[in-house]
């Protein structure tokens, strides 16, 4: 479950990445942050639940948003919205890592003769 | 949570036409050590472009290295992106240690579809990644030492990454080959187990090597 682990540590910088950047002063990115880490950190948890084990997908969908945001909300983007554009593009690639990754999947895990 | 497994020789098996197996931990864990490395590089000439440090280390071509970083081209790909684009480098080789890392030592039957991911941002991206340190060179006019470490790490990761995207390709290429069932296909991409499967790999590791 490292992506899971990593995908929460990450909803942990979004969090304080207002104060990192002095922007905390503007509410729409201090509670959007607030927002999509929470979001985050929920989908990522919901993962370890054998019924939600595919919830970290819908991550990706945030982080679109958050490259999306971070790109066009501001133009050129400025600090806080780059860090948006960085971490929706690291999640990007973390979501996708399946729960349990170093083992083979569930289907496989008994031996292919028997 | 039950994790009876695969007994571990299975799972490390050589797969032809390789004396090794490309998916084992051996042959990925200096892959992700690699591409750690260039994301932290990367990390140091995208701090120079963010302007937390007064100048990037160069011990071959001086200040060479900080005029490239700070060239119209870096700048045009700044406004394009929204990032610099040694930022995108570090996640390009950060994207490469993740994919590098997640998966079995038998991933290239059992997830092919990580090891093809991990394909197109190892083998294609590395190699636009040189072309374009290499083109920055000639229209900037300027060299920048570790621009040229990080490509070379990047052909190396090409190099290194090629045997393991061979063999799931190949393992996808019998499947289709002996069932053309595209739903079969569909399922060997994404790791679904079935006898058919079980077969085909059998098929490939039971190859001669030449």
């Amino acid at each position: 479950m490292w992506g899971r682990v990593v995908e929460i540590m990450t909803a942990v910088w979004l969090a304080a990445s207002p104060f990192v950047f002095s922007v905390q002063s503007d509410s729409s990115i201090l509670w959007g942050d607030f927002g999509i880490a929470l979001l985050i950190a929920t989908l990522s948890g919901l993962s370890y639940w054998h019924p939600t084990r595919r919830a970290h997908l819908g991550i990706l969908v945030v982080s679109i948003g958050l490259v999306l945001w971070g790109r066009f909300a501001v133009l050129p983007p400025p600090p806080a919205h780059q860090n948006h554009i960085v971490v929706g593009l690291f999640l990007l690639m973390i979501a996708l890592i399946p729960n349990y990754a170093s083992l083979p999947p569930r289907a496989w895990r008994t031996d292919a003769t028997g | 949570m039950s994790f009876a497994s695969v007994p571990v020789e299975d799972l490390n098996r050589p797969v032809p036409p390789y004396r090794h197996n490309p998916s084992a931990w051996s042959q990925r864990i200096p892959i992700c050590l690699l591409a750690f490395v260039a994301a932290l590089i990367s990390s140091h000439l995208s701090l120079y472009q963010w302007d937390l440090i007064d100048s990037t280390w160069d011990p071959v071509f001086g200040d060479g290295s900080n005029r490239v970083l700070k060239s119209d081209t870096a700048k045009s790909m700044y406004g394009l992106l929204g990032i610099h684009d040694a930022a995108l480098g570090v996640l390009a080789y950060l994207g490469d240690a993740i994919l590098g890392f997640a998966g079995s030592p038998r991933r290239w039957q059992y997830r092919p579809w990580l090891v093809i991911l991990f394909g197109i941002d190892v083998i294609p991206l590395g190699i636009v990644s040189v072309i374009l340190v290499v083109l920055q060179a000639f229209v900037v006019g300027e060299w920048c030492f570790l621009c040229l470490v990080t490509a070379t790490i990047s052909l190396i990761l090409v190099y290194w990454a090629w045997d393991e995207v061979r063999v799931s390709l190949a393992y996808l290429r019998i499947v289709w080959v002996d069932n053309h069932d595209w739903r079969l296909l569909w399922d060997a991409f994404w790791g679904n187990r079935q006898e058919k499967l079980d077969m085909a790999a059998e098929q490939l590791l039971s190859r001669e090597v030449k």
